[in-house]
């Protein structure tokens, strides 16, 4: 199989993480790199024996409401105006 | 005054109540010993006396027990880095459940384990901030991820430290430090307060230098936890009350034919494991080959879940709630900027490789089959424990390597995790054990593997292979 660099810059704006054109090159090696390692899984997925999913099951607690107090998780913002998280403008009024 | 540096957990207990030593001369002499070693680069962070004092009740089954904690495991109102630049300002405002435990019974925790940056990597050399030592050789690596754990372990500044193991990130430092490292069964630790990397693979470990102590720092964090809904409904118990020094009666130990016949596999980690398992078979159990199939293609199964995984789980990182943000007023430029900027070289990878076999039109090819191959590995696993009552294999395929040995060749270091992953893939138990040393003095380690829940055996057995072995009793000099 072969990544191109088109696809990891694709890949990266999916991600959200701006890649510089001097990083392109090493990271696309480095994905084609696992990438044809892991791709064995193709081929033998059919030929090994399955087993149905593990029996363990998610247990869940009560739904009670506690109280936070919003300013401690508010005061790590890296931006934050009274009870809000700042955030830049999402909507354009032009 | 007493050298307490590789004192273990049993001796320091004994020495604090007899009156020998007080806990704030214990406490002043394990700070004092870290700022010795500080060019190890093992810790982040040693709090200051008066505020260990504070978090500590100096009271319970670790009673003024300094340990350290792996910086991606949250502890109240302290900084919890992960190794990142994203997160370097962060301070934490609860106690992971583990935490909580170890609290509850006395132990003091005296700082922040360095590691790989979001315990992604095998050799430390992936911290933001900077790289640990091995301390049998200061030019080597000590493995990874949980790096600053295993070395601050060896090297005496804690006698035990928590670390987390997602592919081997416990056992393999543990292996390449000497000492012992727990990776339990999925689920049988919280992992409230663990910061996440592979969900369904994640685990926290326990590192120390003996396997008492391993199985006394276990039973305190272990056990059902409400605020974690994958903990397994266990009762707490005491995980030291078995370690008798005998190997129970008729107990049968497979050795994995694929591992220790290895291509990969060093010749003087294949020698110390089959010593290994020699010493068992005179310690009265049955050797048993067991050949297990889908051990090569374990590496590949786990690259593609927990790089998926880590792709999901590290979406949260986008300078809106927490850590550092950049400046630029474009809400999707912003995201970028700040996570070009925040994560890491490896970090970044393993998110446009998780997002990769995510991915429409790959998600079939890698994410599918690669669970598929998960399940067979599983029911390797499982057949195999009809048979035996416990597998032996190596921890490592090679020795601590020299810093910058893989820096053009990410793929080699990706396959350190070639002998631990398949049991996080599978759920079930793993503990190293040193075995050995390589002819200039690198440390061995063996994994001792057990059906889920099975950490009770496996202490029982690794605890009897210890009292008729040396490797524990010995140190790096420096």
């Amino acid at each position: 199989m072969k990544i191109t660099k088109e696809e990891v810059i694709k890949i990266a704006q999916i991600s959200r993480i701006a890649i510089k054109p001097e990083e392109v090159e090493s990271l696309t090696q480095q994905l084609q790199d696992v990438l044809s390692y892991a791709q064995v899984v193709k081929d033998v997925a059919n030929q090994l024996l399955d087993q149905p999913s593990n029996r363990n099951i998610n247990f869940l607690r009560d739904d009670v409401v506690t109280k936070t107090d919003s300013e401690i998780v508010l005061s790590r913002a890296p931006e934050r105006e009274e009870n809000y998280f700042v955030v830049p403008k999402i909507l354009d009024n032009k | 005054m007493h050298n307490l540096a590789f004192k273990t957990i049993k001796e320091l207990k004994a020495l604090v109540h007899s009156g020998e030593i007080s806990y704030q001369e214990l406490l002043k002499f394990f700070i004092e010993n870290a700022k010795k070693h500080e060019d190890l680069g093992s810790y982040l962070e040693i709090f200051d006396q008066d505020s260990i004092t504070k978090n500590c009740t100096f009271s319970g089954t670790l009673a003024g027990i300094p340990g350290l904690i792996k910086d991606n495991i949250a502890q109240k109102d302290r900084k919890m880095t992960c190794a990142s630049k994203i997160l370097e300002t962060f301070v934490t405002n609860y106690d992971a459940t583990a935490i909580a435990r170890l609290k509850k019974e006395g132990a003091a925790l005296l700082g922040r384990a360095n590691m790989d940056e979001f315990a992604m990597g095998s050799s430390g050399e992936t911290s933001a901030f900077f790289k640990t030592k091995n301390p049998w050789n200061k030019a080597c690596v000590p493995g990874g991820s949980s790096s600053g754990s295993a070395a601050a372990v060896a090297a005496g500044i804690v006698p035990w430290a928590l670390g987390s193991d997602t592919g081997g990130s416990v056992r393999q430092p543990a292996a390449m430090c000497g000492i012992v490292g727990l990776k339990p069964t999925y689920g049988h630790v919280s992992r409230f307060g663990l910061t996440a990397y592979g969900s369904s693979l994640d685990q926290i470990g326990v590192l120390t230098r003996s396997v008492y102590d391993n199985a006394l720092v276990f039973s305190v964090i272990a056990g059902k936890d409400s605020k974690d809904a994958s903990s397994l409904v266990v009762d707490a118990q005491d995980y030291t009350k078995n370690l008798t020094g005998k190997i129970k009666q008729g107990l049968k130990i497979g050795v994995v034919q694929e591992a220790i016949e290895g291509q990969g596999l060093d010749p003087e980690i294949k020698k110390a494991v089959e010593q290994a398992i020699k010493e068992f078979e005179k310690l009265g159990a049955t050797i048993v080959p067991i050949s297990m199939r889908t051990l090569e293609y374990g590496a590949a199964a786990y690259f593609i879940i927990s790089r998926a995984e880590a792709a999901s789980n590290l979406a949260r990182f986008d300078g809106v709630r927490y850590g550092i943000r950049d400046k630029e007023r474009d809400l999707n430029e912003m995201y970028k900027n700040t996570r070009h900027d925040g994560f890491g070289a490896e970090v970044k990878a393993r998110i446009l490789v998780g997002n990769y076999v995510l991915s429409v039109g790959h998600a079939g090819e890698f994410y599918d089959n690669a669970k598929r191959v998960r399940r067979a590995i599983r029911r390797e696993f499982s057949d195999a424990f009809e048979k035996v009552d416990l597998l032996v294999m190596p921890s490592h395929s090679v020795p601590a390597f020299t810093v910058g040995t893989y820096d053009n060749d990410k793929l080699a270091m990706d396959l350190q995790d070639y002998f631990t992953a398949p049991m996080n893939l599978a759920g079930v138990p793993s503990l190293s054990i040193p075995v050995g040393f390589t002819h200039d003095k690198k440390p061995i380690g063996m994994q001792i593997i057990g059906a889920h829940l099975a950490e009770e055996l496996i202490y029982q057995t690794a605890y009897s292979y210890e009292q008729n072995t040396v490797w524990h009793t010995m140190h790096p000099q420096f």
